[in-house]
């Protein structure tokens, strides 16, 4: 087979923009942006926040779904978890920082619970089981009263300031971007795209499909636990219709297919995007809906890679003009 | 590697009263068999007989309804597949199942990392490069598993398998669709894999592969042992003759004979039509260039069919002979050239408005609809016909190949891989087309099924239905083909008769290649 390896450095694919490099510059152009405080006003730093706690999501929902093929409907739960771990921690005295931990540890362990039972079902089956978990959470949530019914918890001790809660969003973005490195550019992220392409096949060498997936399934539910956490600081209050609500999962769902499920750049563009399209038409709710969802379409049925997709098609243009 | 500190030299694998059901059906009954350590074990059968359930019991992706399964003196009956796996049972998926999105290094890594966490990437890299070398895959090592081509999947499901350094390798049809001079490549590598690992067990219809480098044979048939001993010996035999050798190899008088010409004249358009000195041929290629991005597969293809013809097109693999068929069947949109149909430009054509031309395929690779049953796969080919018009050609097809009314509420991918095959030529048929575009049919098929599905072709042949045959099976094809042509490098390099091309000495040394 000596003469056809000639061709093998010119077939060889460009090597994909660093999804690694680009997430931290946003992260110093952020950091940045917290240090000119003077200019960055309550505006800047509350749309900060909210593409910070988003990306942060999309990111771990990306993990789950883009990399491993868990499309999962069930990212509420671990949202609102998150969100009354740290409520419910706090106002017994739990410090901050280790309130914020149980949090996200909670989501964790809420992941290692359920993952037998949904890890039993495959594909559209898994789906539907993720989102029978959210919307069977939500109703225990609305109906036992421990922890607030329907009224929810009110946080008792003092909420850090605007800038405080920005710089702990940078905080937990900068952990999602690191844990993402990890899982995607890795022997781990060969493992787990090979369970996602096929799992029986994975399974004849020699791989263990459901601790490859239990371990995507763990990292991001921590992600979600930590951003539904600083959700709940920041508003003050957590109730179950809100924080676990579908449109945490729905708008997750949206950032990454308009960003691209499975590309790196996923969770970046994606929610800068749908974020930058809430402001424009933040005086026209519906218009705004309707219009996220006919450009989810337009995405889905001529650009399956989404956004990110054209960002890499266009950097490959760029750097390897003379590919064609 | 055969040196085996373990205590003694009790049997590498041992397998007692194994059984699969599926429901009534016994996939596998009460099998029995050893393979001692060193030894390469040869299972043949006729399609259908539990072949691939016994490599998915084995390998761990089915589990037994009954009997055990002993590796290296440890039951592994009750072990998922992973475990398996890491206790040194490899195998391979006759119909390839890459992991499409990954790269072709990628593939074998994954094995590597699953075994050894740990391993230095560098040290991983260069032992699946050297892996992707000898299985011929090194020119293709950064590519998506997607871009291969079903041959070269083949051979990346055997590197795969080989990266995670089994100890006993399971073989489930690697030599399918090969031409003569890659089964001698194969047959090098596999006795070479024979002093290297510890057993190996080899399912395989090329009779080439199991006479060269398995000493033991066993036939299955009906999920029960038929037949064990020394292959020769096993070979000669007149039982297997009648199960699964047939006409062509042992001389004896196979009972089922194809349906006559007859019965199955209901299955074609248009029976012979008395020939018009002027009439346009049914399929005309004019100077068809055709390829896949930058590469060019078809360099000026020209080519006509008449009507009522049995054309083969024979040439060895990468000679642009799938491009071709798909150029025809309008999947593929040709760069250059005409494609004519009745004397008409058709060129550019959407594939479904070429069927309704009256031209059927029957695909390379099977391409059965996975989530339907048999019969939906073939009533959805039927299209828009009426209820009685569609019962007649089930019933027909039906007549053709039995064995798919008993299985016609099973899913589609769930029959065997020659009964798939099976299905595949039957949804063909059931369009009631006027030609039928055949890749790589007897691809994977049992000796006896090839002489039945060659006799049906022959049966069709008579009722008037036009063949265009793209085949590796070269004999075969120049039996029943009234026109030959052999493709070299996207041209048509030598046309013919049948009688013409098989005294021509070019085709010996394009197709046939060196060995024997």
């Amino acid at each position: 087979m000596g003469p056809a390896s000639i061709s093998a450095a010119a077939s060889a694919p460009p090597r994909a923009p660093p999804g690694f490099a680009l997430s931290l510059a946003l992260l110093i152009a952020f950091a940045a942006l917290a240090l000119l405080s003077g200019w960055a006003g309550d505006y800047v730093l509350e749309l900060g926040f909210r593409l910070l706690v988003l990306m942060t999501l999309a990111e771990a929902w990306n993990l789950l779904a883009g990399y491993g093929g868990l499309v999962s409907l069930g990212t509420a739960s671990f949202v609102g978890l998150g969100a009354y771990a740290l409520v419910g921690a706090m106002n017994r005295g739990v410090p901050l920082a280790l309130a914020w931990a149980a949090a996200g540890i909670a989501a964790a362990l809420l992941a290692l619970l359920v993952s037998r039972a949904v890890f039993r079902l495959r594909g559209l089956y898994f789906t539907v089981g993720t989102l029978a978990l959210a919307e069977a959470l939500r109703l225990f949530m609305v109906n036992y009263q421990p922890f607030g019914g329907a009224i929810g918890l009110f946080l008792s001790p003092d909420a850090p300031s605007l800038r405080g809660l920005f710089l702990l969003a940078l905080g937990l973005f900068a952990v999602a971007t690191l844990l993402m490195q990890l899982a995607t550019d890795s022997r781990y992220s060969i493992l787990l795209r090979a369970v996602r392409d096929d799992e029986d096949a994975a399974a004849q060498i020699g791989v263990r499909p459901f601790r490859i997936k239990l371990l995507a399934f763990v990292v991001a539910s921590l992600l979600m636990g930590l951003a539904g956490a600083l959700q709940g600081l920041k508003l003050g209050a957590v109730e179950p219709y809100g924080m676990f609500g579908l449109q945490w999962t729905v708008n997750v769902l949206a950032i990454v297919v308009i960003g691209g499920q499975g590309q790196r750049l996923a969770a970046l563009i994606g929610a800068l995007f749908v974020v930058s399209l809430g402001e424009v038409l933040a005086a026209y709710p519906a218009l705004h809906l309707a219009i996220t969802g006919v450009i989810l379409i337009l995405v889905i049925r001529f650009a399956p890679q989404g956004l990110a997709g054209w960002v890499v098609l266009l950097w490959r243009r760029l750097h390897h003009g003379s590919q064609r | 590697m055969s040196a085996a500190p373990r205590e003694a030299a009790g049997p590498l694998l041992s397998v007692s009263g194994l059984s699969k059901h599926y429901g009534g059906v016994r996939a596998i009954d009460e099998l029995a068999f050893s393979l001692p350590r060193g030894a390469v074990l040869g299972i043949i059968g006729p399609n259908g007989a539990g072949k691939s359930t016994l490599i998915g019991l084995l390998g761990g992706a089915l589990r037994a309804s009954a009997g055990t399964i002993q590796f290296d003196g440890a039951d592994v009956t009750r072990e998922p597949a992973a475990e398996r796996a890491r206790l040194g049972i490899g195998r391979t998926y006759q119909i390839p199942r890459p992991f499409l999105e990954l790269s072709v290094r990628e593939n074998l890594l994954a094995g590597q990392y699953a075994l050894q966490p740990l391993i230095a990437r560098r040290q991983a890299i260069a032992a699946s490069d050297a892996i992707l070398e000898r299985c011929g895959l090194a020119d293709v090592a950064d590519l998506p598993a997607r871009a291969l081509p079903l041959l070269r999947r083949k051979r990346l499901e055997l590197a795969r398998a080989l990266a995670l350094r089994p100890r006993l390798l399971l073989l489930d049809e690697v030599g399918a669709g090969l031409v003569d001079s890659e089964v001698g490549e194969l047959i090098t590598l596999i006795q070479a894999l024979a002093g290297e690992l510890e057993g190996l067990i080899i399912i395989e219809h090329v009779l080439r592969v199991v006479r060269e480098c398995c000493a033991q044979l066993m036939v299955v048939n009906f999920g029960r042992k038929l037949a064990e001993g020394a292959t020769h010996e096993v070979l000669a035999s007149e039982q297997v003759a009648a199960v699964y050798l047939g006409t062509a190899h042992a001389g004896a008088v196979t009972g089922a004979a194809a349906p006559a010409a007859g019965t199955l004249g209901g299955l074609v358009a248009a029976g012979p039509e008395p020939a018009v000195a002027n009439a346009a041929p049914l399929l005309e290629l004019r100077g068809l260039h055709a390829g896949y991005g930058l590469a060019r597969v078809l360099n000026g293809v020209n080519l006509t069919v008449h009507a009522g013809q049995a054309v083969a097109i024979l040439g060895t693999n990468g000679a642009g002979k799938s491009t071709l068929a798909g150029v025809i069947s309008g999947l593929i949109r040709p760069s250059a050239g005409e494609l004519r149909i009745d004397g008409v430009d058709r060129t550019g054509t959407a594939p479904h408005l070429i069927a309704r031309l009256g031209f059927a395929q029957c695909m390379e690779g099977r391409r059965i609809f996975a989530p339907l049953s048999v019969e939906e796969n073939l009533l959805l080919a039927a299209g828009r016909v009426g209820r009685s018009e569609r019962q007649q050609r089930l019933d027909q097809v039906y007549q053709l190949f039995p064995v798919l009314r008993e299985r016609r509420t099973q899913g589609g991918t769930s029959m065997s891989g020659g009964q798939q095959q099976m299905l595949a030529i039957a949804r063909a048929l059931m369009s009631r087309p006027r030609l039928i575009v055949f890749d790589e049919i007897s691809l994977g098929l049992a000796p006896l099924v090839m002489d039945q599905l060659y006799a049906a072709l022959a049966a069709l042949r008579a009722a008037g239905l036009t063949l265009l045959i793209v085949e590796q099976d070269v004999q075969r094809a120049l039996d029943l083909a009234d026109e030959v042509h052999v493709m070299e490098h996207g041209r048509i390099a030598l046309s013919g008769t049948a009688a013409q091309v098989r005294e021509n000495p070019v085709l010996r040394h394009l197709y046939i290649g060196t060995a024997d």
